[in-house]
């Protein structure tokens, strides 16, 4: 009978190896790291901390970042895509797969319980929120880091803030106007304390002035950085980035500002040459804006098989030579209008796939089936249609030729039409033979150059829409639009900006406040 | 010692003599049995007091001997299922004793249904119990929801115990035919000793054993077809129905953009960049004008086809083999018993390349080594492979194909001349990939992707538990039980190098690899006693849990041999290769007391103690706990010389259930992803979580009755109040915060019902019987309380899981969308309604008025409720979104279960049923679109749009999309969802024994022949709601499969 006791001694026993144990109940997960796993592993390597700026930089292309699983939802690409297509220079050309049709017909714009009014607001205000939060652990949005290195990283998390705020406020408000509009909720701490959350719309005003304060202490902090990878925001970016933000609000001091801004970036660096504009049949290495290393980008991230993009990429939307929708039925083409007006002699004029005819026959489609598209602009290097798979070719975000020719706007809003013309010209070129027509414009005229350059130069790279809003101008559409081809549309139209989305009106009571 | 001698006679209620009833002495347990004229004689010792009768399906009956010498017996007959024995909790009970709510079904009725997942089988066996096959996919684990929907973003799946622990295995590797019994636990008095895990019921399975059998070797084989028996949609077959309707869109898009002459338009558009490319016209004319008669709007006679297009169907779906064997081997003596089983099946999906095959094995062992000791072991090994082809949620889908694609796009790559084009790779002819303007799923082909790539996973899996019982004395023991889950699954899927999505990269492999190990160690103590009339058990436990699921995965493209499956066999591999593991833990404590006097009345009362990872310090542990109470009426004299009344039970329960499941195992934690950028680290910007997150509690309350009316019926009544609070819930933020998701305890969910389960005993003839079986249940679901903003007051609506609403008052499936209110008879363009707030006074609805969201403007604006004003309008983007005053929810729903023989005959037949309920059809609702001419096929229903001015219908014209917003969201889509469905039928013929016994090595042959899933009623062809939770349908889904089958089983 002793043997019944032992074993019960040994069977209560198993039980003491196992449950009693006093942190049995406590796991840690290996998915993903927690703030505290973090910390541990920063004291150990403070190298480590390098890595939430980089979050940031990284949510600027992660598929998905918008709150949903659309195949539209890729960060900032994804609504450089939309702006394109509200703005009309891009056209979706036919319907196969479907994305980006309530886009294009703006039936999106007026509905606030589309995704594709979420996905934008969704993707802006995490970065906001990121980079608040690293703002909160640097001190708060009044601290000012003595080491040089923070100080660094505080640069660039307001400057990140900043473009949030401002991609916010091109796209979810008509125009800067006098200020007093409440437009959007404005948050400068991440802190989980009551004032911080559901915040009340500020003014315009108010997210001006941050942004610019934002904007203004970067480029000072940045000042000496040198950064190691062009996907990080440094003194130039955060520049560009002031200027677009002053130029959105255009009081002559603003446009007095961004001459010199822009003078900063254009001396800092060359714009893109004509081999790296359009192919032309030897280049396909060094053209296809698919390489961060080209020296005119000031902004973009080198894209490899680590970052695990495919189909639902930038790429695979527009790219013909990328396997997506692009090349399975869902074609992006150049406005027919815009086409046009590119002058013959000019080399950008082939980038686009001319109509009825091109490259179709070298790939053995019918004549048409290419037109419009940009086959010699963006490009995988291969040139397989269909090709690329797991899409490696790099995002562009920035290039200094936006502001060679904001230099040149600049000029000509402060009443500096001869310098203006001079810019034009100079940055032109290379790009177009016979530029003496330049010569005779002035006044509005040469704005309406001016712009009319910088949308056919920033085709497709998401800076048509900004110029439209800062230009106040009236767009019409091309005969091959799928909706509305031939109509007007003045840019304060509510179908050319997205409304706040239905989930922040139900969830925000302050909202109105 | 003075021995005498008793005689008696023992006789039913009705006065008929019983033989071979026992008879013995209490106290010494001798004893005899009565002869053929039900008398006995017994000899008994002056230490004798009480004698005892007992009989298979008879009441015990004791009697006091006192001084006779002559004792006569009456015994009542009893039904046999109360005095089954339940296995409940840990430990067994008889549905008599039970005062909780547990049906049991046996083994046979689960074997009656040719499917391969246990938890399909279950289909309209218990009321209150629903099963949801959301695949045809064979091997698939049906969705199970046990009264009502218990979370609304928590958990909702029942918990499986399989013989005494919690499994967290896959229900596809237990052989169904190896499953002695399984039953259902609903309410707190049976659930809440699973205190953690109980809250959405339980589903007990127990495996058989040889215990009390003689040797045995039973053989069984099943041979069967599957097949597509259930209709898909209606929809248009003829091309040129197809193109007619095309350019009659086409035509209505001239009128609407104000074209000066339509025909014309439509008859130039139609085969156009406009319209379908040119290498799609498929009729040897060239455009609209030789096509299509404008007055008739049909294609003309005489025109004919350059080649007939495959109809996709015909190449997707097959009729395909179900083949199932089973060998059973059992026996035992009074202190060993053994069982051991081995299984096969094969089981082809109706979907091309979609499969199951399963080998399993179990062995079951049970083993008195002392008179003190006695110890168990069950094992099982299954070995699955599932090949899953063509079900993606996404173009490769070949059900998204089937029912979309224009009935004139081939299935085949033709030539210039319509000829079709041989492959040189596979043979045979090449797919059509649509790569020549294709408006449809173009640079796809889901049918050839479905044969030419793999997607296979093959799962080990090992399922053990080992017992040692120790008793220390007759009334007390210990068992000390282990029990362990262990699989590996590799998953695969291997794209092939020479068409479609990888041939640019030459073909790509893809592996997931999945690891589970879970432990569960049980220690409980257990006493018994009886003191005269009361006898009581009382068991008290420690039990932990450990679980771990390590996922590894890993990539590569350009393969050598195109069919190769090994990672080697890609030339290049992907850097995004990774692992990581998903733990959680348990640990609780527990006891439980049940109590009985006499027989009659009956207490039992639990409680536990829980403790979960999931939840951080101060907030992991949870008690839980229960009580219940039964009175047998029938048993009391007032109800004795009641006839009619043959048992009657009434029983009640209250508990407390804890729920953790719902939650992810690291909820409680802040979540950063780690990513890399330029082969550094870069940490994704934090998600916030909720540190107090803890326990979702649900308080149940039952009151039921069992209940025996003379020989014609028996049956169960149940009524049950669910509330559940600290409600796990994701409360939605603002996306201007940042973050989205604050998962939160908060709100307050009800779910109540009523549940019934009757069987009438029609006829029961000695040769001939009928029973005839209803179940239902009737509940409703409330949200009685949201959760709280972040500033303090009650969220007025959610809007997260559209097209439903969640808001105070409502269910958790109530419809919150614009409603579509018909289509003008003048142009044929829809309408929905609008709410405005008449600002201007006009009593007319001008833009700018609308109220977009209902709910929300009248939590910011109480004053206006009542003052709004409605209208229709013709922009959708103006409609409003209210509450129209339907649900997802039945007013009824269950079965029946016929049941009736002859001789050796058997005839089983089991309908279900759904009344009341609505359902999304989105799957219908992309047939009735309005999208470009050759972008979809349409319904049939399509035929009954709007054609010319004063057409009344509720069918929008087709206008090649100029008209936006046809197909979405609205109520138009929001269909009934009652539906009658025959499930199984199943004819049995068992040879007589007289002919068995001939055959003296066989002891029992049974054949049959069985059709499951045969025929469903429903709101239209293709709209199956039982395929879903919330009964709406996708365009994705695999639609459950049909199977006939006959089989054979022999014992010998």
């Amino acid at each position: 009978m002793k043997l019944k006791y032992l074993l019960s001694v040994v069977a209560a026993g198993s039980a003491l190896l196992t449950g009693c144990k006093k942190d049995f109940l406590e796991t840690q997960p290996t998915e993903f790291i927690t703030p505290d796993q973090l910390g541990s592993a920063a004291a150990q390597d403070p190298k480590l901390l390098d890595g939430n700026i980089a979050g940031l930089y990284t949510a600027m292309f992660t598929v998905g970042i918008g709150g949903t699983t659309r195949h539209d939802d890729f960060g900032q690409k994804g609504v450089d895509i939309y702006s394109d297509m509200l703005s009309s220079d891009m056209v979706l050309a036919a319907l196969n797969y479907g994305w980006y049709e309530p886009v294009a017909r703006m039936t999106a714009t007026v509905d606030f319980t589309r995704n594709e009014d979420y996905i934008p607001f969704r993707y802006y205000y995490k970065q906001i929120f990121g980079a608040n939060t690293i703002i909160d652990i640097l001190g708060g949005t009044d601290a000012v880091p003595t080491n040089p290195k923070l100080k660094i990283t505080m640069g660039q998390a307001k400057a990140m803030r900043a473009y949030g705020y401002f991609y916010l406020t091109q796209l979810y408000a008509t125009e800067y106007g006098d200020g007093t509009k409440k437009i959007l909720p404005m948050y400068k701490s991440a802190e989980p304390i009551p004032e911080n959350i559901n915040r009340p719309k500020s003014t315009t005003k108010e997210i001006w002035d941050l942004m610019i304060s934002d904007l203004t202490t970067a480029i000072s902090y940045l000042d000496t950085y040198t950064r190691t990878s062009k996907d990080q925001v440094d003194k130039n970016v955060a520049k560009g980035l002031l200027a677009y933000v002053l130029a959105a609000r255009g009081t002559p001091a603003d446009w007095a500002q961004i001459v010199t801004l822009t003078n900063d970036i254009t001396a800092a660096y060359p714009k893109t040459t004509a081999a790296q504009l359009v192919y032309n049949g030897t280049n396909a290495a060094t053209a296809g804006f698919n390489s961060v290393s080209t020296p005119s980008w000031m902004w973009g991230v080198d894209l490899t098989l680590a970052q695990d993009l495919d189909l639902i990429s930038w790429w695979g939307q527009v790219d013909l030579f990328t396997y997506s929708y692009a090349w399975a039925g869902d074609p992006k083409t150049i406005d027919e209008g815009l086409y046009n007006q590119i002058h013959t002699d000019d080399i950008r004029k082939a980038q686009f796939d001319p109509p009825g005819g091109g490259l179709e026959a070298s790939y053995g489609y019918n004549p048409g089936d290419f037109d419009y598209m940009p086959v010699n602009k963006f490009f995988d290097p291969g040139r397989v249609d269909g090709g690329q798979r797991n899409v490696v070719t790099d995002l562009i975000y920035m290039r200094a030729d936006e502001f060679y020719l904001l230099n040149a706007e600049a000029k000509a809003r402060s009443g500096q039409d001869g310098p203006a013309r001079t810019a034009l010209t100079t940055f032109l070129t290379d790009r177009i033979t016979d530029l003496s027509y330049i010569n005779a414009l002035s006044g509005q005229a040469l704005l309406n150059e001016i712009y009319l350059q910088t949308r056919i130069e920033l085709w497709g790279e998401g800076k048509s829409y900004l110029a439209m809003k800062r230009n106040k101008a009236t767009i019409t559409r091309g005969a091959n639009h799928l909706f509305f081809d031939g109509d007007p549309f003045v840019y304060t139209d509510p179908k050319l900006t997205f409304v706040i989305p239905q989930a922040e009106v139900v969830n925000n009571p302050n909202l109105d406040k | 010692m003075a021995q005498r001698v008793i005689t008696g006679k023992v006789t039913d209620d009705k006065g008929n003599a019983l033989p071979n009833v026992s008879v013995n002495i209490k106290e010494t347990g001798a004893g005899t049995i009565t002869n053929t004229e039900g008398n006995f004689s017994l000899t008994v010792t002056a230490n004798a007091k009480t004698l005892v009768f007992s009989a298979v399906d008879f009441a015990p009956y004791e009697v006091a001997i006192g001084s006779q010498s002559s004792i006569n017996a009456s015994l009542k007959a009893q039904d046999q299922t109360l005095s089954e024995v339940v296995v409940v909790g840990y430990s067994t009970t008889t549905k008599e004793a039970f005062t909780g709510s547990a049906k049991a079904v046996n083994g046979a009725q689960l074997s009656s249904k040719n499917v391969s997942n246990v938890s399909q089988a279950l289909a309209g066996e218990v009321a209150g119990v629903r099963v949801i096959n959301t695949s045809g996919q064979p091997g698939t684990a049906a969705t199970i929801r046990i009264r009502g929907f218990g979370s609304v973003n928590g958990n909702r799946d029942p918990l499986y115990v399989v013989d005494g622990v919690p499994y967290s295995g896959g229900t596809s590797s237990i052989n169904p035919s190896d499953i002695a019994s399984l039953t259902v636990l609903k309410d707190a008095a049976a659930t809440s000793i699973y205190g953690s895990r109980g809250a959405n019921g339980v589903i007990v399975i127990t495996t058989k054993t040889g215990r009390g059998a003689k040797s045995y070797i039973e053989v069984d084989g099943r041979y069967g077809s599957n097949m597509s028996l259930i209709p898909r949609y209606s929809v248009i077959t003829s091309p040129e129905e197809y193109i007619a309707l095309s350019w009659e869109a086409i035509y209505n898009q001239g009128v609407a953009v104000g074209n000066a002459n339509p025909t014309n338009y439509a008859n130039t558009r139609l085969f156009s960049a406009n319209g379908i490319s040119a290498n799609n016209n498929i009729w040897n004319v060239t455009n609209g004008a030789d096509l299509i008669d404008p007055t008739t709007r049909t294609v003309k006679p005489g025109v004919t086809r350059k080649y007939d297009p495959e109809r996709w169907e015909d190449y997707a779906f097959q009729s395909s083999n179900r083949v199932e064997s089973n060998i059973r081997l059992g026996g035992g003596d009074a202190k060993s018993n053994y069982f051991t089983s081995f299984g096969y099946l094969e089981d082809k999906g109706y979907s091309v390349n979609s499969n199951f095959k399963r080998l399993s094995g179990r062995v079951n062992l049970n083993h008195e080594v002392k008179p003190w000791l006695a110890t168990s072991l069950n094992v099982s090994y299954t070995n699955r492979t599932t090949n899953n082809n063509g079900q993606e949620a996404n173009s490769n889908s070949v059900f998204w194909f089937v029912d979309n694609i224009p009935p004139f796009y081939p299935l085949f790559l033709r030539d210039a001349q319509g000829n079709k084009v041989a492959d040189p790779i596979f043979g045979g002819y090449q797919y059509d990939y649509g790569s020549n303007g294709r408006k449809f799923g173009s640079l796809t082909n889901a049918i050839a992707d479905a044969n030419y790539n793999t997607l296979r996973a093959i799962r080990n899996e090992l399922s053990t538990n080992a017992t040692i019982t120790i008793k220390f004395t007759k009334n007390l023991s210990l068992d000390n039980r282990l029990g362990i889950q262990y699989y590996n699954d590799n998953y695969v899927e291997r794209t092939n190098k020479f068409y479609g999505s990888a041939a640019s990269q030459n073909g790509s492999i893809y592996h997931r690899n999945n690891e589970l190990m879970n432990q569960n160690l049980l220690n409980m103590l257990r006493y018994n006693n009886k003191f005269g009339s009361h006898s009581i058990e009382v068991l008290a436990a420690h039990e932990a849990t450990k679980y771990k699921l390590t996922q590894g995965t890993a990539s590569g493209y350009n393969l050598v041999d195109n069919y190769g499956l090994e990672l080697t066999n890609a030339i290049v591999i992907n850097p995004t290769a990774n692992s990581y593991a998903n733990t959680n833990r348990l640990e609780s404590y527990f006891a439980q007391a049940n109590y009985n006097y006499d027989n009659t009345y009956f207490l039992s009362a639990s409680v536990r103690t829980d403790g979960s990872s999931k939840f951080i310090k101060g907030k992991t542990w949870g008690t839980f706990g229960s009580i219940g109470a039964g009175w047998i009426l029938s048993k009391m004299n007032f109800l004795q010389n009641i006839r009619i009344i043959d048992y009657l039970k009434l029983k009640a329960s209250y508990g407390v259930i804890g729920d953790q499941t719902g939650v992810g195992n690291y909820i409680a934690f802040t979540r950063i992803d780690v990513g890399n950028l330029n082969d550094q680290p870069s940490f994704g910007i934090p998600i916030p979580s909720n540190p107090l997150l803890t326990w979702e509690r649900s308080k149940v309350f039952q009151v039921g009755t069992d209940f025996k009316l003379g020989t014609f019926l028996t049956g169960s009544v149940e009524y049950y109040v669910k509330k559940t609070d600290n409600l796990i819930f994701e409360s939605r933020l603002a996306p201007s915060n940042g973050y989205v998701i604050r998962t939160v305890n908060d709100g307050l969910l009800k779910n109540q019902g009523i549940e019934f389960d009757l069987t009438g005993h029609i006829i029961n003839k000695r040769d001939y019987f009928l029973n005839v079986g209803v179940n239902g249940e009737h509940f409703t679901n409330k949200i009685l309380k949201m959760p709280l903003d972040p500033l303090g007051f009650q969220k007025p609506i959610d809007i997260s899981n559209a097209p439903y609403g969640w808001a105070r008052g409502g269910s958790i499936f109530d419809f919150y969308v614009r409603n579509f209110e018909g289509v003008d008879p003048a142009n044929g363009t829809s309408m929905w309604t609008v709410y405005y707030d008449d600002l201007n006074n006009n009593k007319a609805f001008d833009a700018g008025e609308q109220v977009l969201d209902l709910e929300t403007f009248y939590f910011s604006n109480p004053a206006k409720k009542g003052t709004l004003l409605k209208s229709t309008t013709k922009t959708y983007s103006q409609a409003t979104q209210y509450f129209i005053g339907k649900s997802a929810i039945p007013k009824l729903r269950g079965a029946f279960n016929i049941n009736t023989g002859y001789k050796g005959f058997d005839l089983n037949v089991q309908f279900l049923y759904s009344i009341g309920g609505y359902a999304y059809d989105g799957a219908y609702a992309g047939l009735m679109a309005n999208g470009l001419i050759g972008g979809n096929n349409w319904s049939t229903d399509i035929r009954n749009r709007w054609q010319k001015a004063g057409d009344v219908t509720n069918v929008p014209r087709l206008s090649n999309n100029q008209d936006a917003n046809v197909a979405s969201s609205s109520s138009r889509f929001i269909t009934k969802a009652d539906y009658l469905a025959l499930n199984n039928i199943r004819l049995g013929y068992t040879l007589p024994k007289a002919f068995i016994e001939r055959i003296n090595f066989v002891d029992d042959i049974s054949i049959f022949i069985s059709g499951d899933n045969l025929w469903l009623s429903s709101k239209r062809d293709g709209f199956n709601p039982s395929t879903a939770e919330n009964g709406s349908s996708s365009t994705y889904r695999y639609s459950p499969l049909s199977t006939i089958s006959g089989g054979l089983k022999v014992k010998f």
